[in-house]
């Protein structure tokens, strides 16, 4: 209790003009309840319902006591006879004050209390659902993780005991298999990584002045190897576009668009990463004229653990995460993503970024 | 041209097996080594030409190791980290590292970095041996003493902070320059408009030397790190 009254702050103005408008209420009623020759019994009550209320619109215990020790005295000065002055004749009153102060200071505190319960009980319920998310992100991730590191063991272990039996042609295809899969675990943990900087929701960003260019070949030098049988390519509409952003995550963005348009649209398509300013933003399109996103999927894309229902062209697995984690970061940098049609046919995936500025000195 | 002599540092046998083994399949001549204190004794025993250091050790911060090397010697040092914090490398390059590769990395980045590095080493030989005041590099070349850049023998149109930053990459090239030291060496402050700016003057350069259908790239940009200038063969 004595710890709960240091750490309870000191009441704001706003509270302490309340507390008075509602004692101040309260007074009055009980003028009129007096005047109509009702019991003083009737106007502690008054005041107790007061002092109940106050509690409830203000959160500072200093509030309540302030509270319970102004009600006795107002209640005694306007209701005890002589009345107008602060002294009292008969010999009950102290007491009555004792026990009215005692008792609004115990309804205030409860009040408070029952308000403090609320507050923690939506708090609890708030980590449980992040919790749910950490448990749903861990138990997807090591059922996906699964499937590439038996592969990997599996094919290793092999090798290890009897590679002597295989020809040339099916080794290749085990060390490529090996390889594929140990690319894709590199990209899930660079993904992992990124959601790791995600605390309540919010990223912690690491805000620079980046020329657009620059980070978009830095996101096609990560995706060369996997890009190949795709044809990519680059149009900025301006030189020198800056944008003030956190550099790896809107690399990791960048990574992700790219890698999504390879992943679910056929050997040959064409990808474009186009960028431009508008206002005070720089607008990045990446296209691929593939077959495009169903209307009634494209609500859903964004969503954490959304694989879609169509089969992967190469039947590469897909978590569901990197869509939802570009949201995430766009989002994080005050910007939007949206998923459009490309026309003719094929998906366009805008976001925004807050442009950067720069005075140039000499 | 000689393969360079190679020192190993890495605590975990698995990653070390993997670049020893890349090493002996190319040629290279190496020795290793587990932990920090051994690093620094090997280095000054055996002379590497170039050093491979893990920056997670088990018995000391490698930032600590490339300090204490660099406190004798100017060996190329290419740090290692698992860390894929930006932080770590900056310090690391900061003390005195040349390059860095982050882990996971691919056995021909590994490969890469290491024939740049030996570029590197054969620039810093003939800069000692002829105290040369004209830097050449592919079609670029720079002469510091009359203070003009020309690209395929045609003079380069370069703005003040433009001549400077190419000096600068020039005369360390092959070392990746941190964001921090390039600032402080071009307007001696890093603030966040100096990295801003640099970003743009740093792109105006490229424009004016890296020109053509297919440029050579003569600058690397290195996100969240800084900038390299790549010695062209």
């Amino acid at each position: 209790m004595r710890n709960s009254f240091k750490l309870s702050k000191l009441p704001s103005w706003k509270e302490l003009f309340y507390s008075l408008l509602i004692l101040g209420a309260a007074t009055l009623i009980g003028l009129l309840f007096s005047n109509l020759g009702f019991t003083e019994a009737n106007i502690i009550t008054i005041y107790l319902l007061a002092i109940l209320l106050t509690s409830l619109l203000t959160t500072s215990r200093w509030c309540n006591l302030l509270n319970s020790l102004i009600s006795v005295l107002v209640f005694n000065f306007f209701f005890t006879e002589p009345k107008f002055t602060l002294h009292v004749y008969e010999k009950g009153y102290p007491v009555t004050f004792v026990i009215l102060f005692i008792a609004s200071w115990i309804t205030g505190t409860l009040a408070v209390r029952v308000k403090e319960h609320g507050k923690k009980a939506a708090e609890a319920e708030m980590l449980a659902q992040k919790e749910q998310l950490r448990a749903n992100l861990l138990r997807s991730i090591s059922h996906d993780l699964r499937t590439p590191l038996t592969s990997i063991s599996g094919n290793a272990s092999n090798l290890l005991s009897n590679s002597s039996s295989f020809d040339e042609a099916t080794k290749k295809q085990i060390y490529s298999d090996i390889y594929e899969d140990s690319m894709w675990l590199i990209n899930l943990v660079e993904n992992l990584l990124s959601v790791s900087r995600m605390e309540d929701g919010k990223m912690i960003l690491h805000m620079q002045t980046e020329l657009i260019d620059e980070i978009v070949t830095e996101a096609l030098r990560h995706v060369e190897k996997r890009s190949f049988k795709h044809i990519i390519k680059v149009v900025h509409e301006e030189e020198l576009l800056l944008v003030k952003i956190d550099a790896r995550l809107i690399v990791q963005v960048i990574i992700n668009l790219i890698d999504n348009a390879i992943k679910y649209t056929p050997p040959g398509t064409e990808i474009t990463i186009h960028s431009k300013k508008e206002d005070e933003w720089i607008v990045v399109d990446v296209t691929d004229n593939g077959a495009g996103i169903p209307e009634e999927e494209k609500e859903r894309v964004f969503e954490m653990f959304y694989t879609g229902n169509n089969k992967i062209a190469d039947s590469r697995r897909s978590i569901g995460l990197g869509l939802f984690l570009c949201k995430s970061i766009i989002e994080a940098h005050g910007g939007q993503i949206e998923l459009l049609d490309f026309e003719p046919h094929g998906s366009l995936f805008r976001f925004t970024l807050p442009a950067g500025e720069v005075s140039l000195h000499e | 041209m000689n393969k360079a002599y190679i020192l190993v540092v890495e605590d975990d046998l698995p990653v070390s097996n993997l670049i020893t083994t890349t090493l002996k399949a190319h040629d290279y001549r190496f020795i290793t080594a587990q932990n920090g204190k051994n690093a620094i004794l090997q280095a000054s025993s055996h002379n590497p030409d170039i050093i491979l250091l893990d920056l997670g050790l088990p018995d000391m911060d490698g930032v600590e190791v490339i300090k204490c090397i660099r406190s004798w010697s100017n060996v190329p040092i290419i740090v290692i980290s698992a860390r894929s914090e930006d932080r770590d490398k900056i310090d690391a390059l900061d003390a005195g590292a040349d390059d860095y590769l982050t882990k996971p990395f691919s056995v021909e980045e590994l490969l890469a970095r290491l024939r740049a590095t030996q570029r590197r080493l054969n620039v810093m030989q003939n800069q000692t041996l002829n105290m040369s005041s004209i830097f050449e590099n592919g079609e670029l070349r720079v002469d510091y003493a009359a203070g003009c850049a020309y690209l395929k023998d045609e003079e380069l149109h370069l703005t003040p902070i433009e001549y400077k930053l190419l000096c600068l990459l020039s005369k360390n090239v092959g070392k990746v320059l941190t964001h921090t030291y390039i600032t402080q060496e071009v307007w001696g402050s890093s603030w966040d408009n100096d990295i801003a700016s640099l970003r743009v003057y740093m792109a105006t350069l490229r424009k004016k030397i890296e020109v053509g259908e297919e440029p050579l790239q003569y600058i690397q940009t290195h996100i969240g790190i800084g900038y390299r200038m790549l010695k062209i063969e």
